[in-house]
């Protein structure tokens, strides 16, 4: 049996186009905020992981070594994980293993990405797909995500009106956010008119290019409880991964994530959760892309299968509905570092503890969801966290 | 307020050029594309699927038990998309179309260009065939596009 495993510390700063702090520099000050938060220091820490998608992005291969002093990690097991975007949640999910397993006591989970150092985050995208077969057709990510939101909208049914109803949503939830860098008042027209990059996928509807980072402390049970009388434990974890042959798959139907949903499932029976939607109080979901968030509000089963275009038309998935989606702005408003989209799960935390300022939702939240998702559709990863 | 002065970059380049092996499997279909026009997939001798691109292994029975047949160079439109911006994400005054083809007959297919068409006259599960080059080199370039075909 796993040991329980609890977030006791959270580690925050802006995302930003053009960061001007280093990686190291960017780590060091999520890892301080963390320590601060959670009153504790770099000694009590026994290990550190770390989570970024694409070295490319910053021109600095085995980046992780840059972070390791500056994590507090200085002659301490270090591991280093990347599942593209999913490193978001499989990051925090390698350090739960860490001490569920009983090998640690308190772990530092630090993701990091920074984008903006190359001429072309999409031209670095390109080198991400399969070599002989897929790369020389010139795909990148908007026409990558175009060909499954096609595919995602003509299986269900679903309406540009209506992704553009969770940009409106996600960029407008920023503007409580005081790390976001994309908070804007938005309306549906506005997000209708602006420029197509691969349909149904417009400008509007996307997320930027970000340099960031999020830190997470993660204790075992008996730590937790000295360290706080509220713990928010880590209830489940899943993921999913399906070929990197996506013309081929047993599913030929690219609009449902088979993946996802498996790594739902995981984290769900062990969570003991049945009714996702009944038991399920806040979520942060992945959303590069306004279809992308309805896809996953699917997959988590936040909202039946090809139902999301009516919970967003119902409101229930807004700030103050009854199942609040992304309500720090998603990736759409607060920004897409990539692999530190952990910041999904960092808000899941700061809504259990009440501790999410002008973007806390006006319900208790006991029970929270997050997910990721990266590669050329390959990768899923939930964590379901909450409250005794 | 006065711009905040930003703090000092420093300007490099990473250029490395690569020579991949496309491996025992790619070796012959990008052998057949070049020499014979044909696109040719592995068939699990267990299990009956045929794989494209192919593979010396099937990863549903987990062996290494495959013979080569060729596939039909046409099949159905999975999903198809538009793009108005280059790869390193230039605009561009005509859309460039991609497709996710099934191709006919096998368990597997390919992604390519769509041409001879207008987004307006695609449909997901449309048949789609392919268009060799004339002078093909071994790549998978030595595809042209698929077009709409008749059924």
């Amino acid at each position: 049996m796993p040991k329980r495993v609890a977030i006791v510390g959270v580690g925050m700063q802006k995302y930003e186009f053009r960061k001007e702090r280093t990686v190291e520099e960017m780590v060091f000050d999520v890892t301080r905020n963390a320590l601060e938060d959670s009153h504790l220091s770099k000694d009590d820490i026994d290990s550190v992981v770390f989570g970024s998608a694409v070295d490319a992005f910053c021109g600095i291969n085995n980046s992780d070594k840059v972070a390791i002093d500056a994590s507090g990690g200085l002659l301490k097991p270090t591991m280093r994980n990347s599942t593209s975007g999913s490193t978001a949640i499989s990051t925090p999910i390698l350090g739960y293993t860490h001490v569920a397993s009983g090998m640690h006591d308190l772990v530092m989970v630090i993701c990091y990405e920074k984008m903006s150092e190359n001429d072309s985050a999409q031209a670095v995208f390109n080198t991400v797909y399969d070599e002989a077969y897929v790369r020389p057709i010139g795909l990148n990510v908007p026409i990558q995500c175009g060909l499954e939101a096609r595919a995602y909208l003509h299986k269900y049914g679903i309406t540009e009106r209506q992704m553009a109803k969770v940009s409106v949503k996600n960029r407008g939830n920023a503007l409580s956010n005081p790390y976001a860098q994309l908070p804007m008042k938005l309306t549906v027209e506005d997000v209708l008119a602006s420029p197509y990059l691969s349909w149904p996928v417009k400008l509007l509807d996307t997320s930027p290019v970000t340099d960031g980072a999020r830190a997470l402390i993660l204790a075992s049970e008996d730590v937790a409880r000295e360290l706080t009388d509220d713990p928010v434990w880590i209830k489940g974890v899943g993921r999913g991964a399906d070929s990197v042959y996506f013309m081929g798959r047993k599913n030929k139907d690219l609009g449902r994530l088979d993946y996802a949903y498996l790594a739902a499932k995981q984290a769900y029976d062990m969570a003991g959760i049945r009714n996702p939607m009944a038991e399920i109080d806040y979520a942060e979901v992945y959303d590069p892309f306004t279809y992308k968030e309805m896809q996953h509000c699917e997959a988590m089963g936040l909202c039946p299968e090809g139902g999301a275009g009516r919970m967003i038309d119902e409101g229930i998935s807004l700030k103050e509905g009854p199942l609040p989606v992304n309500a720090s702005g998603g990736l759409q408003g607060e920004g897409n570092p990539i692999g530190a989209g952990m910041s999904r799960l960092c808000w899941c935390y700061l809504q259990a503890k009440g501790q999410a300022g002008a973007c806390q939702v006006p319900k208790d939240v006991n029970n929270a969801v997050a997910n990721g998702w990266g590669g050329m559709y390959q990768y899923n990863a939930v964590m379901v966290i909450g409250r005794d | 307020m006065a711009k905040k002065k930003a703090v000092l970059s420093i300007d490099g380049e990473i250029q490395i050029n690569y020579k991949w092996s496309v491996g025992k499997a790619g070796d012959r279909f990008f052998t057949e594309l070049r020499d014979h026009k044909k696109i040719m997939g592995t068939k699990c001798r267990q299990c009956g699927r045929i794989l494209v691109p192919p593979r010396i292994f099937c990863e549903e029975c987990f062996v290494e038990d495959m013979e080569w047949v060729e596939v039909e160079p046409r099949g159905s439109l999975l999903t198809f998309g538009e793009s108005y911006f280059s790869t390193d994400g230039k605009r561009l005054k005509e859309p460039w179309m991609l497709g996710i083809v099934r191709l006919k007959g096998s368990n597997g297919g390919l992604i390519h260009f769509i041409r001879e068409s207008r987004p307006e006259d695609l449909k997901i599960g449309m048949p789609v065939e392919a268009v060799f080059k004339s002078k093909p080199e071994g790549n998978i370039m030595d595809i042209l596009y698929f077009r709409p075909a008749n059924n």
